[in-house]
């Protein structure tokens, strides 16, 4: 709906009695004695005639505060602000500082309006409604108003929009295009010129352009409430106030990408997107991230089948509107090292392109000649729910239960049976009504830097406590640091321990214990995780709350969650030392399995889209599909499926990734009885119908007969506990997209160098 | 003639009895209606031809005039010439378009749209633009609401999916005093 249909239809909506003027003006007057008179006593009867004639359409609600915006009326929260009232009222107010997740800095002025009976306009971000307050979004005053405000940011803004980032999609050219006069006052260039500002270097990520900067404050406050990295701050008054870190240095976050989203004007750009591209000669792209295990949603830019930049998309349930900066820049990785055609070992060992037959030729004849029990199937990090699924059913039509994950996790007890023994139960967007959390051996903070900005929201805005057992790490918050000692878990699960989070986790009305799915790969693993399991089943059966789900163990993959749903094992350890003939790398870039552990004779063949770990030890490779280059299926770490989208075709000849191992067991003799993705997609869902209900996630049960099972498994455990990414920089670099990323490489080593600095 | 004329006065009369008011004297409108000018209607006009025309030629003319319903679904596959293989090879993905992350303004997403799954694009040599072979690759309609557009799927053959977006927020009050708690952690220190 456009803004004049918008008006239009609030017009068309009152009734006809109003429509003289008037009519109106003499009600008017009649009406605000009498509104005042009968204000305290019923809503209803003092309610103005304009609100009378919509009254089928919107019912008062006692609890809340009615206000008209535009005459329109509106009900709302007490306490709400201005802009969010009209905001409901479907009326967007302009505005440059205010950011609805962030909190409210009312210094940009742009979101001035007219409130009636007041003196003087008023900051519609800050200012609280009032019972029967009439906003006026669009009247003389406020626009006015808007006026001034443009014109005086725009005197200091430089106008040098056509070689500016932020062109095309800059809040301050959009708005001096609705909002803005027509003409220009300005004309001190010759005494003392437009303001200029020194820019900063914060890091490699983002180019700062500091004459641009209008002083909204927006990466500041992202900065210190959702970062947690208090850095950033303004210096000095009036026109000599600066933005920036005070003395130079780094911007030592994982979420610092954030802010160039946040930049209304381009004071904030993306140094690897510089002068890359406009927004208008881009495709825009929905798809779903899978460097991490939260599977944040993200829209792909795209140019001449390049991806150029991967920007966040609102999922309230999983990103809310941030990224991290993983993946949000490691998609430069996606242009190198790629396997762009199939290799096969010649006779000297080294790996030479083939033909797409040959090398099809030479899996199938592999496979075929392979005993069932010496296969081997080795799925990674990044491999979809499709292609697993299909090579799965070509393992087992040859006769081969070797499936397995790179990831491990104890099989023993209820082990992977029972889907609620390794999700994130809590889901994350109820991570944020939690009041005490419990992180088991996890540093949540690089692991899955969302779910760590959601603990901090809650941590800043429910005053949620959190309580950490593992390594000490910054998690941009403080907690309380229990200890190392994985037997820590034990005392609090039997109830021997007396520690102080013992009586947190008690008293909590919502707590939760997220354990991290790292920890389980040890020999005390299965024990650690029965007393995860038995000390989050005894916190959630004393709660009120019976929907509140304590458990949770986090991933560390975008792909686990999807290979156990459909039935790989966890884990490659004995199936390894068994000495397999055949070991099929599905994208297994881990270096879990290395050749010195294999039989001389092995054959492996390695299927996925990078040069990395797995295809240097192949014999046979068949190039596939990055996920920016299939529509493909990937679960998070909730067990929420979700379906990436073709972006780009993939480079050369690689092909998407279940088309490959479908044409693999055509020549095997073994054909697979799908031709499309619908068909592959109709057998996911006889896995698992959890597999195709894209968007949704399952509430997960049966926590009881997880814990019931695991009751043997309670062993005495010893261990310390340690976790993989300790610091920023072990952060930037864990898979083959981002090991394959310059810009990663370039964070990595400004963190290294930060560090080195006193400041 | 008569008969004309007696016909399109009963036409009337079963045409304005629904405002019943332009009927009637201006002393019996001023009793019952809100005492509002721009409530009352003029009489509706009736055009000489109808007044004058036979009731088949009457009846001919409403029958142009007025939109045919159909019934049945619609499948225009046989008839649009649209090739096979971009009819049952495509999905079409109905969605609600993303808000631009780089903006504030949410204007341009209020609405449904609908486009083809993406196929291969190229940079062509001679001015650097870019090509692709798919027809249907800009083709991006907007609706008002998912079932429009699930309805032109339908008619058009096409396979279509949903991709719903969560957005939802529950509304909480903001408050610019939550700066300045002093027992609060949303305090700030910097500014």
């Amino acid at each position: 709906m456009t803004k004049a249909d918008y008006y239009c239809s609030v017009k068309l909506s009152r009734c006809r009695c109003c429509q003289s003027k008037f009519f109106n003006e003499s009600i008017r007057m009649l009406r605000q004695p009498l509104t005042r008179a009968l204000a305290l006593k019923s809503p209803t009867r003092a309610a103005p005639l304009a609100a009378r004639c919509q009254a089928t359409q919107i019912q008062p609600q006692p609890d809340k505060v009615e206000v008209f915006i535009d005459d329109k009326p509106v009900y709302v929260l007490p306490g709400t602000t201005i802009l969010q009232a009209t905001a409901q009222a479907g009326v967007e107010i302009p505005r440059f500082c205010y950011h609805e997740r962030l909190a409210v800095a009312g210094n940009c002025r742009m979101c001035l309006v007219e409130v009636e009976k007041s003196p003087k306009p008023a900051a519609a971000c800050a200012m609280p409604v009032m019972k029967g307050m009439r906003v006026k979004t669009n009247s003389d005053l406020t626009r006015k108003a808007r006026e001034g405000v443009m014109e005086f940011l725009l005197v200091n803004h430089p106008l040098d929009c056509p070689i500016c980032d932020q062109g095309g999609e800059c809040d301050l050219q959009d708005q001096s295009m609705a909002f803005g006069s027509d003409k220009s006052r300005f004309t001190d260039i010759h005494f003392s010129g437009k303001r200029a500002v020194e820019d900063k270097d914060v890091g490699p990520l983002i180019k700062t352009i500091m004459t641009r900067c209008i002083h909204c404050t927006r990466c500041i406050r992202f900065a210190s409430e959702v970062a947690g990295v208090d850095d950033f701050g303004t210096t000095g008054r009036g026109t000599d106030m600066q933005v920036g870190t005070y003395v130079e240095k780094m911007f030592l976050s994982e979420l610092s990408g954030n802010i160039i989203d946040l930049c209304p004007v381009g004071a904030l750009t993306s140094k690897p997107y510089s002068f890359a591209a406009r927004p208008w000669e881009t495709r825009r792209i929905d798809s779903v991230d899978v460097l991490d295990p939260l599977g944040s949603n993200i829209v792909v830019t795209t140019r001449t089948n390049e991806v150029l930049r991967i920007l966040p998309r609102t999922n309230e349930e999983i990103n809310e509107e941030w990224l991290s900066d993983k993946s949000r820049f490691a998609c430069d990785g996606l242009k190198r090292q790629r396997l762009v055609t199939p290799m096969l070992t010649d006779s000297r060992g080294n790996l030479t392109p083939v033909e797409w037959e040959d090398a099809i030729v030479a899996a199938a004849r592999a496979l075929r000649d392979c005993p069932p029990e010496k296969l081997l199937v080795v799925a990674g990090d990044m491999a979809d729910a499709e292609s697993l699924m299909a090579l799965k059913d070509l393992a087992n039509k040859l006769g081969s239960e070797n499936v397995c994950t790179e990831q491990y996790f104890p099989l023993e007890g209820a082990g992977i049976d029972l889907r609620s023994s390794y999700l994130l139960n809590t889901k994350i967007a109820n991570v944020e009504d939690a009041d005490f959390v419990l992180l088991i051996g996890t540093n949540v903070r690089f692991e899955a830097p969302l779910l760590n900005a959601r603990i901090r929201k809650a941590y800043v805005h429910k005053e949620t406590d959190i309580a950490l057992i593992g390594p000490q790490v910054d998690l941009t918050y403080d907690y309380l640091h229990v200890g190392e000692s994985a037997s820590i878990v034990k005392d609090l699960a039997t109830g021997t321990s007396s520690h102080e989070v013992m009586k947190r986790l008690q008293q909590a009305k919502r707590p939760i214990v997220i354990l991290g799915a790292d920890q389980l790969k040890t020999p005390e693993g299965s024990a650690l995780l029965a007393y995860t399991q038995e000390l989050a089943l005894k916190v959630q059966e004393k709660l009120a709350d019976k929907e509140w789900k304590v458990l949770n163990v986090l991933q560390r993959t975008a792909s686990q969650v999807a290979a156990l749903d459909i039935g790989y094992k966890p884990g490659v350890g004995k199936l390894l030392q068994s000495g397999p003939k055949v070991v099929y790398l599905l994208g297994a870039d881990n270096g879990v399995v290395s050749r010195d552990q294999l039989p001389k004779d092995a054959v492996v063949i390695y299927q996925g889209h990078h040069g990395d770990n797995g295809a240097a030890i192949a014999d046979i490779v068949l190039p596939g599909a990055a996920y920016t280059e299939k529509r493909a299926t990937y679960v998070n770490a909730e067990g929420r499926a979700q379906q990436t989208l073709v972006a780009v075709t993939p480079p050369g000849k690689a092909r998407e990734d279940w088309k490959i191992i479908r044409a693999l067991s055509e020549v095997v003799g073994e054909r697979l009885p799908y031709d499309n993705l619908d068909e592959i997609r109709d057998r996911l869902s006889q896995v698992s119908p959890a597999l195709v209900n894209y968007g949704n996630v399952q509430d997960n049960n049966y926590f009881a007969q997880a814990r019931a099972l695991a009751q043997s498994l309670q062993k005495p455990i010893s261990g310390k506990m340690d976790v993989q990414l300790k610091q920023l920089e072990d952060y930037f670099m864990t898979d083959s997209i981002s090991r394959a990323s310059p810009t990663m490489a370039k964070c990595v080593q400004a963190v290294l160098k930060q560090k080195q600095s006193s400041y | 003639m008569l008969k004309a004329v007696s016909r399109a006065a009963g036409l009337a009369k079963t045409q304005l009895s629904k405002s019943l008011p332009a009927l009637s004297t201006c002393s019996v409108r001023l009793q019952t209606c809100p005492p509002d000018p721009t409530c009352i209607k003029e009489a509706w006009k009736i055009e000489n031809e109808s007044i004058i025309s036979m009731p088949d030629e009457q009846r001919q003319k409403n029958a142009l005039e007025s939109t045919i319903t159909v019934p049945t679904k619609v499948d225009l596959t046989p008839v649009n010439g649209v090739p096979e293989e971009h009819i049952k090879t495509r999905r079409v993905r109905i969605y609600k378009p993303s808000k631009n992350a780089m903006q504030s303004g949410t204007n341009n997403i209020h609405h449904w749209e609908m486009e083809f799954d993406n196929r291969q694009r190229w940079e062509n040599p001679l001015m650097g633009w870019t090509s692709t072979g798919d027809p249907l690759s800009n083709m991006k309609i907007q609706f008002s609401s998912p079932d429009e557009a699930i309805e032109h799927c339908e008619k058009n053959g096409w396979m279509w999916y949903i991709d719903e977006p969560k957005i939802e927020k529950s509304e909480k009050p903001k408050n610019y005093g939550l700066n300045f708690s002093w027992n609060r952690r949303t305090r700030v220190s910097t500014k």
